[in-house]
């Protein structure tokens, strides 16, 4: 039989490829010495007979090349071959084929895009030289602190100490400090006087250097480029900018950009490749950390050892580890604390440096601001993507394992003609690999549309994230590798299933019914989509319920009817000054004056936007230490623009003037906290023990959330702008009627008080309350569709077995029918099938689900892993699916015609 | 050695080897020789046509080989034929007479 020497001869190939070479070089030698012996008995001398066979045989190596290339055309012959039946086969079954394809396309496009957009927030690496070498200082996490030394590991650090690190480590090739802060700043281009906006980022000279980054065209900073504070006005922009900006003009180098008032030369533009440190952050132009002052006047970052605001990015030297730089950083970082503390450090100060240390971790991935916030998300979503394929699996097992019985016949045939079992198993799970492949290259489709669907879930502005999500090698290599095991994982049982064949009996048998034990593979089967199902609806039911909860959380302020406006007032020259406050109370005024605006107010922060926090010591607490509380700077109307209820004495008003005596608005907690037993109105704070009287408390209002829905309630503590000046990008307006007239309203007012001032970034604080629980809204909604998209294949399953059951069983139930059975009676020999199935999946999955939701527990909220209502909502859900799924076969049973059943075989 | 007077046709030389295996298990330079003897030396079979030729007709299942002793008493492997291969031999003879009769009538006919 062709087949079976073929298949033979294959293994024999590719699994005992030395015994094949010896064997062929033997059979070659022995033939080369018997013609060497008939040429000897011709009379020949033994060395010129052996001359003459080689010759004759003309080399023995071209032989035997010869001989494999018959080989290799004969495995790829039966590739061919198995290839074109498994199509056939394909093309003959195409209901299979379309639903084995769908839920595959769906199974492996999910995988993939989930792991694409992984891929871009976590594992793509920062196109530069070498980037497993470059380190960060800190976990890269948000968070700094300006007035007090923070607790425990570090993440930001002054500028003072990154020259310090700079100077005297010991283990870094090169070190550069890139300011946190991206700055959305306008500006404008060339001559022209249009205020645009553009995303700057301010990092150190050394920034290209340590990065290993070559420029374009023109050149990149070196470490002269951030010597004197002011002094270099120069920036390089990114090949994006170029494109979009200046339509790639390649005499870009020379032009000039005007920010505030600085006129930066442009020197360069980096790499295509290249979008920043800063993944999901595309950066326009970069310009020296030393004209941090120009760009952000007021600030004072290259002098003030305090003012922690730089990410620190090292690469290490070539052969020092990270441990070893670890030391080396931490060591200096203490000198430089206890330099920075002063010769008398007091205790706290003391206490927070022996406590303050830097983590290095490897920054081969670069800088993300979503990483944090997405990573377990990212992890959770990829695990039910998972079980997703596997359910999809198992599905796709179960159809073949059923069509297996339908070809029966036809593999016992193969077999009495003399197929091995081998040779069939293959033909089978090629069938699976091209099945697979199709739906694998469908996913991937299909995951390039998902992944930019997700992309636009996880943003939060009106631009999707600047992420790049497009596959990479490494995502086509995961994609194939699934590919590859779903085919494994539902084409191996299906093949040794069917081809464990008696022959006489089924080449006995008569039509398509087989006479063999009823399949316990399929039962598994379905026991365990029903199982795993459970387990992902129970999870969707945990993540949803955490969300309604969050949605349902007193934030302490009416986030309906509010919008916020960005202005951008140190790019037109204001300084921090009297004339900035003016212009704020002027805007407050003229905006306030407008039909249909019912309070308004500027402040530093409204909602998630980030947090100051200092300390503060009260006046007559003698053993107080300073606690640190939040701390907002905001406008007279702020309390009512926000409606942050008052409950005790008074809200700013004009009285508190830059030189009247300085007050603060406390919240609930803060009161609780720090005045317990007495009303707090009219007690004096400061923010260190030396003026403990220099602020009064005029006012306590209801706690409201500052960073996030989930936090317990701080103490904060409100001040006016009026004594506290400093640049206040937001300003707040709560209004009635239509959002649309009242913003081109508003631009118009502040366009009279100053037609310069760039507004910008017009939004809800109902949208930047939604913002805040992006991730728990992704988990949610990705994990219910899929928790819903893996009942359904549960259900299909059920109905694929089931309905095939009754097919079988047609003749049976006739008799039982003949002899007198009711329709119930039969619906019920189905249903108690379904039943047993579905009752031993749900058995099986409720504590796979418990567990489950122990291990996404962090992610809840508001309610525990084991939430009772979750999980009999997912079992109930579950149960009626499965019952309807497993119905449908069951009504088909009990309407059987008995008469026609009984001739059916 | 008598010059080469015959190109093999494409397929000749599997029904060559099938014939010449038809009666009796032989080795490599076994069959090249008998062939070179039954076609009366019209047809010398090279080493390099002849292997690649038995190990493609082992591939497809006609011929089955198994290490044997020679009349020498050298180790040398012998090829016979598989009941695929007696049937692939009376399928090609069949095939080679309708073949060489449609061309003797074609030749006859033009001449």
């Amino acid at each position: 039989m062709p087949l079976l020497s073929r298949f033979s001869s294959l293994m024999r190939n590719l699994f005992h490829k030395a015994r094949v070479e010896r064997d062929l070089s033997d059979e070659v030698r022995s033939y080369v010495e018997m013609l060497t012996e008939e040429k000897i008995k011709a009379g020949m001398n033994p060395e010129e007979a052996r001359r003459a066979a080689i010759m004759e045989l003309g080399g023995v190596e071209q032989v035997k090349e010869q001989i494999r290339e018959v080989k290799m055309g004969a495995f790829l012959e039966s590739l061919l071959q198995d290839l074109r039946f498994g199509l056939r086969s394909m093309r003959r079954s195409p209901g299979l084929t379309a639903v084995a394809l769908l839920s595959l396309a769906l199974g492996i496009g999910a995988n993939t895009a989930i792991f694409s957009l992984m891929n871009a927030v976590m594992l793509r690496q920062l196109p530069v030289k070498e980037p497993g070498r470059l380190v960060l200082f800190g976990k890269g996490t948000w968070g700094g602190n300006t007035d007090s030394l923070p607790d425990g590991s570090w993440q930001l650090f002054s500028f003072p100490f990154y020259r310090e690190v700079q100077q005297k480590n010991q283990v870094f090739s090169g070190v550069t400090a890139i300011l946190s802060i991206a700055m959305d700043v306008h500006g404008t281009i060339g001559g022209n006087g249009n205020i645009e906006p553009m995303n700057a980022q301010l990092v150190s000279g050394t920034y290209f250097s340590v990065l290993g980054l070559r420029p374009m065209l023109g050149r990149a900073f070196t470490k002269a480029d951030d010597e004197a504070p002011g002094g270099h006005p120069i920036a390089v922009v990114s090949y994006d900018w170029w494109k979009q900006r200046f339509g790639r003009d390649p005499s870009i180098v020379g032009k000039k950009v005007t920010i505030g008032s600085t006129v930066y030369t442009i020197i360069g533009v980096t790499p295509p490749e290249f979008f920043g440190t800063t993944v999901d952050h595309s950066t326009n132009l970069w310009i020296p950390i030393s004209m941090e002052k120009q760009v952000s006047p007021g600030w004072n970052g290259l002098e003030d050892k305090h003012f922690q605001s730089n990410y620190i990015l090292a690469r290490l030297k070539p052969g020092v580890s990270i441990q070893q730089a670890d030391a080396n950083v931490n060591l200096l970082f203490k000198q430089a604390l206890h330099e920075f503390a002063g010769p008398q450090p007091t205790k706290k100060q003391l206490q927070d440096i022996a406590r303050a240390r830097i983590d290095l971790t490897p920054a081969a991935t670069g800088l993300s601001h979503i990483r944090f916030q997405f990573s377990k998300p990212l992890e959770v979503l990829m695990a039910v993507v998972g079980l997703v394929l596997l359910i999809a699996c198992a599905n796709i097992a179960n159809l073949l394992l059923a069509r297996a019985t339908t070809r029966h016949r036809e593999i016992a045939v193969r077999q009495a003609l003399g197929a091995g079992r081998m040779r069939l198993i293959r033909q089978l799970l090629t069938e699976s690999l091209l099945l697979a492949l199709a739906g694998g290259a469908l996913g991937v489709a299909l995951a390039s549309l998902a992944s930019r669907l997700l992309l636009i879930m996880v943003s939060t502005g009106p631009q999707p994230l600047p992420l790049n999500v497009s596959p990479d090698a490494r995502v086509l290599a995961f994609t194939f590798v699934l590919t590859l095991m779903t085919a494994v994982l539902f084409g191996t049982a299906p093949a040794l299933h069917a081809t464990r064949i008696e022959l006489v009996s089924s080449l006995k048998e008569r039509g398509a019914t087989s006479a063999r034990a009823r399949s316990p593979l399929g039962k598994v089967l379905i026991v365990s989509q029903v199982g795993l199902s459970l387990v992902l609806l129970a999870g969707s039911g945990l993540f949803l319920r955490s969300l309604v909860n969050l949605s349902r959380v007193d934030t302490g302020f009416d986030k309906q009817n509010v919008l916020e406006f960005h202005v951008d007032e140190a790019s037109v020259g204001y300084k921090e000054d009297a004339r900035v406050a003016n212009l704020y109370r002027q805007i407050e005024q003229r905006v306030a004056a407008q039909p249909g605006i019912r309070a308004d107010s500027f402040s530093f922060f409204t909602f998630n936007q980030g947090e100051w926090t200092g300390p503060v010591s009260i006046q007559g607490q003698v053993k107080s230490i300073p606690k640190d509380v939040v701390k907002n700077v905001v406008g007279s109307g702020y309390f009512q623009a926000m409606e942050i209820p008052l409950l005790v004495g008074r809200r700013f008003g004009p009285q508190d003037l830059a030189n009247s005596q300085k007050v603060a608005v406390i919240n609930q907690t803060m009161a609780r906290t720090f005045f317990p037993n007495e009303s707090p109105i009219g007690r004096r704070f400061g923010d260190d023990p030396e003026h403990a009287n220099a602020i009064e408390v005029v006012g306590v209002v209801k706690d409201a959330k500052f960073q996030s829905l989930e936090e317990k309630p701080h103490a904060a503590l409100y001040i006016p702008y009026s004594q506290h000046i400093q640049y206040l990008n937001d300003f707040e307006v709560r209004y009635s009627g239509d959002a649309h007239a009242i913003i081109a309203e508003v631009r118009r007012a502040i366009g009279e008080v100053d037609g310069n001032l760039p507004v910008s970034g017009v939004t809800t604080l109902a949208a930047e309350v939604d913002d805040s629980i992006v991730n728990q809204r992704l988990v949610a909604q990705l994990s219910t569709f899929f928790g819903l998209l893996a009942v359904f294949l549960a259900c299909i399953g059920i109905y694929g077995l089931m309905s095939y059951a009754v097919t079988r069983r047609t003749n049976e139930i006739g008799i039982r029918m003949a002899l007198g059975a009711g329709r119930s009676s039969v619906q019920w020999l189905v249903m108690r099938e379904v039943f047993l199935l579905v009752g031993i999946g749900l058995a099986v999955g409720v504590p796979a689900a418990l567990a489950g939701g122990r291990l996404v527990s962090t992610m809840l909220f508001g309610l525990t892993a084991a939430d009772p209502f979750s999980l009999v909502a997912a079992v109930t859900l579950l149960l009626a699916a499965a019952l309807l799924a497993g119905y449908l076969p069951a009504r088909r049973a009990s309407r059987v015609d008995p008469m026609e059943a009984l001739r059916y075989e | 050695m008598p010059p080469r007077q015959t190109n093999l046709l494409q397929g000749t030389l599997d029904l060559l080897i099938l014939k010449t295996l038809g009666l009796d298990q032989m080795h490599g330079l076994g069959i090249s020789r008998r062939i070179e003897q039954i076609t009366r030396g019209t047809f010398q079979v090279k080493p390099g046509s002849l292997f690649p030729a038995l190990h493609r007709m082992e591939e497809a299942g006609w011929l089955a080989s198994s290490w044997g002793e020679s009349e020498n008493n050298r180790r040398a492997k012998y090829y016979r034929l598989t009941k695929a291969g007696q049937r692939q031999l009376a399928a090609e003879t069949k095939q080679w007479e309708r073949i060489s009769l449609a061309i003797g009538r074609a030749l006859e006919a033009t001449s």
